[in-house]
């Protein structure tokens, strides 16, 4: 967000619909930046006033120039620098002295140059901040608003493009072009295009709040390099789905492994920064896309089409091959073919030729023309069973490729549901593709490109209509009992919380624990062990290690007295051997539970979203298997729920080969109070339990095992 | 060498760099917002200073004098 103040919708309305506009540093140079941006207001029929503002020239294409913008007699209302970063201070004074309501700052050279520039770009925030002039850039393309009300382009891009209802916002200007010159070529318009750089004020977050109530906007695009603030995004793109029903898509880059590298939990070396960023959009409702070809597949079919209803599609195919080849995309996307009603395909059977398939696919045959696509498309998008239709065609010699397209284009018309196409070929197609890309039908070179947008389009359904989740807040956790032993921790100098501290947090969180003991003599595990019940688990206790089975610190089913007496002695001696620094605070002495599943939870502190909370099977090979799933906190029970359901073993959970079902409503239990946990202590970075043994249906669950880090750099603890 | 002496000579190479008049060089002026210097022209004016002046400069640390008065110090470095 707007680091300096709230950005209001009115501030940008100054950058989006500028009555007048002065353009500051500018010369004619034809092909440097300050004249070309100059020039772009000019040529696309810019609506308001624009004035450039030029040291040296009277005039700039054959417009008067004023040396200094404090020598315009009229107000501006937005200020676009195009001096060197060395300057622009300057500019931005003066552009602040006129009462200049916004700026775009395009120079470059500032904090991506490093120092140097970090302290310019320093300098300008806070003569942005002294005369309340909010401003995109710096280190940016620029702005374009093709609303014929204002018709700017703000940028140095090659052209203004078309009118549409798509926004894309933009870290990168370079990108922006290229996205520009893609567009045209498939006849896909902008409502409002930004790049916005260096993001030192306007953030995409306030650009987000404005372009969700924009009437010119249906679709909002994203292409993020780094996400600072995660948990801001999240509730943006939720207003925006749920309130303005408006599909948000992000394509961000740098997937890498990044944040899982240091990492000393499970959690910790599952939860890379891209796996959490992943979970997070998803959670938001975003759809992420992995190309710009996807994100624009996705685009024009929210853009341009009713965003189906369900997830049955017909397929129209006038050949065999791709019918199939549909299909198979179809299951993949986890879509249903219809099954079209009696009456359907009674109109099929008299309609088209008796070699036709009329079952779905529907094969209208190779020698199709317009007529018999028409009663197919039409057909199908009347019948009650169909949410959405799949066109395919393939250039027969006897197609009439451009009359067909036409035909689609008037039968799908204004319809309620779905349709998209594919004209599979390049050549020959090519202008059957360019009717229904000018008559907004979504098209795709491949089947499989069509599948994914209609499921992407229901996935958004789905988020749109989802309603706010309660989260619990729990009146029996003790927040103080755990911010003590947190504190007594950080003031010893410690980030690391064995098994016994642990537990006795999650403990006070209302986690179920195991009884347990912590003993210091072979004497001593006999009686706890005795006091416990048979068979029991011993586990060495040590600040200095966390992973101790690796060192064979941990020994299971004990169960006599002596047993217990010689597993001390054998623990005490593996950890000796193994390693000889570790200070032994003891051995725990813990109920072993036989007969329930194991899982692990976890948490994860990220730098942009904040704790991530993680669930998955559990055990020593947990980042083996990799079957987890992670959610955003806070949690709710529905949230947990789906946490649980989306990891492939659940089918274990939920019963199988005889087996009964778990105590699922437990683990979600568990997990939501790990969520209050994660965020009243703002000092825990990672945390797992592993495993939770999960019981049968109503029998509960019990931490077997658990440990934290924590920050190390002095935090207050603030438990609420 | 003169600061007057310096002073003058700049502002001759100024005026001719950046083809402006010498009443406009005054010595706050920067030579970007107030001349409109572009990248090109001010390593033109780098050059020009260093060929009327017989002097190598440091390139880098020219490129970052902005103003008349800060180049006649920068120069004054250099030849006094």
């Amino acid at each position: 967000m707007s680091q300096m103040f709230q950005v209001t919708p009115k501030h940008l309305d100054s950058i989006f619909y500028p009555q007048s506009v002065a353009i500051v540093g500018t010369n004619r140079v034809v092909g440097s930046v300050p004249h070309d941006i100059f020039f772009n207001i000019l040529k696309s029929n810019f609506q308001g006033m624009v004035f450039p503002v030029s040291p040296k020239e009277r005039s700039v294409a054959g417009v008067r120039a004023y040396k200094y913008i404090l020598d315009i007699p009229d107000p501006i209302d937005l200020a676009v620098l195009v001096f060197p970063s060395t300057v622009c201070h300057l500019a931005l004074e003066q552009c602040g002295q006129k009462g200049v309501k916004s700026a775009i700052i395009i120079s470059a050279g500032f904090r991506e140059i490093g120092e140097a520039g970090v302290k310019r770009e320093e300098e300008i925030k806070q003569i942005a901040q002294r005369y309340n002039i909010p401003f995109i850039g710096p280190n940016c393309l620029g702005v374009i608003n093709t609303d014929p009300q204002s018709r700017l382009n703000a940028s140095f891009a090659r052209k203004m493009p078309a009118e549409g209802n798509i926004a894309f916002l933009s870290q990168s200007g370079a990108l922006c072009t290229a996205v520009l010159d893609y567009a045209q070529a498939k006849h896909i318009g902008f409502s409002k295009f930004v790049s916005f750089g260096n993001k030192a004020d306007i953030s995409e977050i306030d650009l987000m709040r404005y372009l969700k109530d924009d009437p010119k906007t249906k679709v909002i695009l994203l292409y993020l390099e780094e996400i600072t603030d995660g948990k801001a995004l999240m509730e943006m793109a939720r207003e925006i789905i749920r309130d303005a029903r408006k599909p948000v898509l992000v394509l961000k880059s740098g997937r890498t492994r990044e944040g899982a590298a240091a990492a000393a939990s499970h959690t910790g070396s599952l939860a890379g920064s891209d796996e959490v960023t992943d979970a997070a959009l998803r959670q938001a409702g975003i759809i992420r896309c992995s190309t710009i070809e996807e994100m624009f597949n996705c685009a024009i079919a929210l853009a341009y089409q009713p965003v189906p209803r369900g997830d049955r599609v017909a397929i129209i195919t006038n050949a065999g091959g791709p019918g199939v080849l549909t299909t198979d995309a179809a299951v993949a996307e986890k879509l249903h073919l219809s099954k079209f009603s009696d009456k359907t395909i009674e109109t099929f059977r008299k309609a088209l030729p008796a070699t036709a398939n009329i079952k779905n696919p529907v094969d209208v045959i190779g020698d199709a023309r317009a007529d018999r696509y028409r009663v197919a498309i039409g057909s199908a998008l009347q019948d009650e069973n169909v949410d959405g239709v799949f066109v395919i065609l393939t250039p027969q010699s006897m197609t009439d490729i451009e009359n067909i397209a036409r035909e689609v284009c008037d039968v799908v018309g204004n319809q309620e549901k779905p349709a998209y196409a594919s004209f599979m070929g390049e050549m020959d197609v090519a202008v059957g593709i360019n009717v229904l890309q000018q008559r907004s039908i979504p098209h795709y070179i491949l089947p499989e490109s069509m599948c994914r947008a209609y499921a992407q389009a229901l996935f958004f359904k789905k988020h749109a209509e989802r309603g706010e989740e309660e989260v619990e807040s729990f009146a029996d956790v003790r927040r103080a009992e755990a911010g003590l032993v947190l504190a007594n921790a950080l003031a010893a100098g410690r980030t690391y919380l064995p098994e016994q501290e642990s537990m006795s947090i999650l403990g006070a969180y209302g986690l179920p624990l195991l009884p347990r003991g912590l003993v210091t003599t072979r004497e001593e595990a006999a009686i706890v062990a005795e006091r416990i019940g048979f068979p029991v688990v011993m586990k060495v206790e040590s600040d200095d290690i966390i992973h101790k089975f690796d060192i064979k610190g941990v020994i299971l089913d004990i169960r006599t007295t002596r047993q217990a007496m010689e597993a001390f002695d054998a623990i005490v001696n593996n950890v000796s051997r193994a390693v000889p620094q570790a200070c032994i605070k003891g051995i725990i002495v813990e109920q072993m539970v036989t007969g329930g599943e194991e899982v692990i939870l976890g948490i994860k502190r990220d730098a942009a979203f904040g704790p991530v909370l993680m669930f998955g099977l559990g055990g020593l090979f947990v980042e083996i298997f990799k079957d987890v799933s992670f959610r955003i906190a806070p949690l709710g029970r529905r949230t947990a729920g789906e946490m649980v359901k989306e990891i492939k073993a659940y089918g274990m959970l939920a019963g199988a080969r005889g087996r009964p079902p778990r105590d699922i409503p437990a683990v979600e239990d568990a997990l939501m109070r790990l969520s209050t946990l994660a965020l009243d202590f703002p000092t825990i970075m990672e945390l797992d339990v592993n495993p939770l043994i999960v019981r049968n249906e109503g029998q509960g669950c019990f931490v077997a095992d658990a440990r934290i880090m924590l920050r190390s750099q002095g935090d207050v603890l603030q438990p609420h | 060498m003169e600061r007057s002496e310096i002073r003058t000579r700049i502002e001759k190479v100024v005026s001719q760099v950046l083809k402006v008049t010498p009443k406009e060089i005054t010595p706050k002026v920067n030579f970007a917002f107030d001349l409109g210097a572009d990248s090109m022209q001010s390593i033109e004016l780098v050059a020009a200073l260093e060929e009327e002046f017989s002097i190598q400069m440091d390139e880098v640390k020219a490129r970052e004098v902005q103003t008349v008065e800060a180049a006649i110090d920068f120069i004054d470095g250099y030849v006094n």
